[in-house]
């Protein structure tokens, strides 16, 4: 079977973990559930995983990924019951170390917008909500963005609405954006490339948006090993990790 | 008592918050009675409710509603919620999870409010300080800038759980959500549970008692009550319905499916 974008994104999304990191997947994030467990086999056993299903430290061997991230069946040998609030608290004491989070528009920043496109009052697009973009982002240490979606929609000049804050001066806080085609952190405010996906050229991932990112040194995206494979087809077998990639 | 009877608790006008997240443990049997009992002008509110309160919002029992996130996950935006948003149907006041949740704790700990850090900086926070729901706070102690959630306490809470007694002694087995909070904080407990035990069953393990008796008004026998959303321990998300429910309200038909799952139609699939 052939290695797909969304298999590249995993890996990406598992490579910003370190061990011992404390991190939570919210609602609708299949690539960063299978990322957690990813990097939970295999470089950060010590990795906190707390899904937005409240079952501590899932058992990947049982773990199959399913159309909504809370489902029950993501207990499968959940060590304890910790309630969502109990991660923001966590949070708030600066002891949630990271958190991945969507943006339906993402600016230079890593600032993102999930809440409307166009107007609030009157939005052209009532999308789904930020759910706990404008608490968290301030407050993680690694804020892990991701889009299916690489597109001029998406990386845009002016936000229609500030959901969650990326860049902060000052702040020990890492920003790191993994798209479709490239993976870019946030440095000193401004978006930096720092890999392309294998079969992706530079060019593409300029042309597919509204401001220019930093382009330097840059690498290709590490593709994940055989078995990294084997870890991510067991955990979604019925490949829900591509949905994500229509519409 | 059947879940007919304690819709009487439910009043036009009043706030309601109900159980679960997304596809999970979410009282559509009692949502059912609610669109039956055809109540207007609601002002509904929970984190991150999915197919529960799109089913409300279509149904044009609801004036407001206040959410962190309010979609379908991988199988779409909520179709009504989403028209009624972009029309004007509706006030809509988008929040944040960290937020909600600990407005709703304020509200169960009977404070007028709590900090809560994050949030400066976005531009929900504008937006609430309009609506007189958050403020900026100096605090008192540090000095430094606080966003201070006003606590939020429900006309209604509606939860559903797995196990009661009849008493209203309620047990949530696995994932409780803010659900505890939200039985805490609101004027009026109603409990719809998965199977009534006897009281013996928390007597020898009160640990079981996730939210006990002197907090509900009313409680009410409804198997498969969550129903097509997910009760741990009982059955999984149907999540053929919720696309089904999808691609009817994108042709055109809601009001076909209100007709129908009020005749228990659609729950038969």
């Amino acid at each position: 079977m052939k290695i797909k974008i969304a298999d590249i994104m995993i890996k990406a999304m598992a490579q910003t973990l370190a061990d011992g990191d404390t991190v939570l997947h919210g609602l609708g994030s299949p690539l960063p559930a299978i990322a957690m467990h990813l990097a939970k086999a295999s470089h950060a056993p010590d990795l906190v995983f707390f899904p937005v299903s409240e079952g501590l430290d899932p058992n990947p061997d049982r773990y199959r990924l399913r159309l909504s991230s809370a489902d029950p069946d993501h207990f499968v040998g959940a060590k304890a019951v910790i309630e969502l609030i109990e991660t923001f608290d966590l949070a708030s004491k600066g002891k949630l170390t990271a958190m991945f989070l969507g943006g339906a528009q993402i600016d230079s920043r890593g600032n993102t917008n999930l809440t409307c496109i166009g107007d609030y009052q009157r939005p052209k697009i009532k999308l789904p909500g930020g759910a706990a973009t404008s608490f968290l982002t301030p407050l993680v240490k690694k804020l892990i963005l991701w889009t299916t979606h690489h597109s001029k929609r998406v990386f845009v000049d002016r936000l229609n609405f500030l959901t969650g804050l990326g860049y902060e001066e000052g702040k020990d806080k890492e920003v790191t954006i993994i798209t479709d085609k490239a993976v870019f952190m946030v440095e000193k405010g401004y978006l930096v490339l720092k890999s392309v996906h294998k079969d992706v050229s530079v060019k593409d991932v300029v042309e597919n948006m509204s401001f220019a990112p930093i382009v330097g040194k840059y690498g290709v995206t590490t593709t994940p090993t055989s078995e990294d494979m084997v870890l991510i087809r067991n955990i979604d077998p019925d490949g829900i990790r591509f949905s994500e990639f229509e519409g | 008592m059947g879940v007919g009877e304690t819709i009487g608790l439910i009043h036009d006008g009043d706030s309601v918050t109900l159980s679960g997240v997304s596809m999970v443990r979410a009282p559509m049997a009692f949502v059912k009675e609610i669109v039956k009992a055809k109540r207007k002008e609601l002002s509904i509110i929970d984190r991150e409710p999915g197919i529960d309160f799109d089913i409300l919002i279509g149904a044009g029992a609801v004036k407001r509603v206040r959410f962190a996130m309010l979609g379908l996950e991988l199988l779409g935006l909520a179709p009504n919620f989403r028209r009624a948003a972009e029309q004007g149907e509706i006030e809509y006041l988008e929040t944040t999870c960290g937020a909600i949740t600990n407005g709703l704790r304020a509200g169960a700990m009977g404070m007028p409010f709590v900090p809560v850090k994050g949030i400066i900086g976005t531009d929900l926070l504008p937006l609430h300080e309009k609506k007189g729901t958050w403020r900026v706070i100096d605090d008192p102690f540090s000095g430094e800038k606080i966003v201070a959630v006003k606590a939020i306490i429900p006309d209604v809470a509606v939860i559903h759980v797995q196990k009661a007694d009849k008493f209203g002694n309620a047990s949530i087995e696995g994932a409780r959500f803010e659900d505890v909070y939200k039985a805490k904080s609101a004027k009026t407990l109603i409990i719809t549970a998965e199977e009534i035990v006897d009281t013996k069953y928390f007597v020898g393990h009160p640990e079981r008692n996730t939210i006990p008796y002197f907090y509900t008004a009313a409680v009410v026998h409804v198997p498969k009550g969550a129903y097509p959303t997910a009760c741990y321990n009982y059955y999984p998300p149907d999540y053929g319905f919720v696309k089904n429910y999808v691609s009817m309200c994108r042709a055109g038909r809601f009001d076909e499916f209100i007709e129908r799952w009020l005749r228990g139609e659609e729950d038969e699939n």
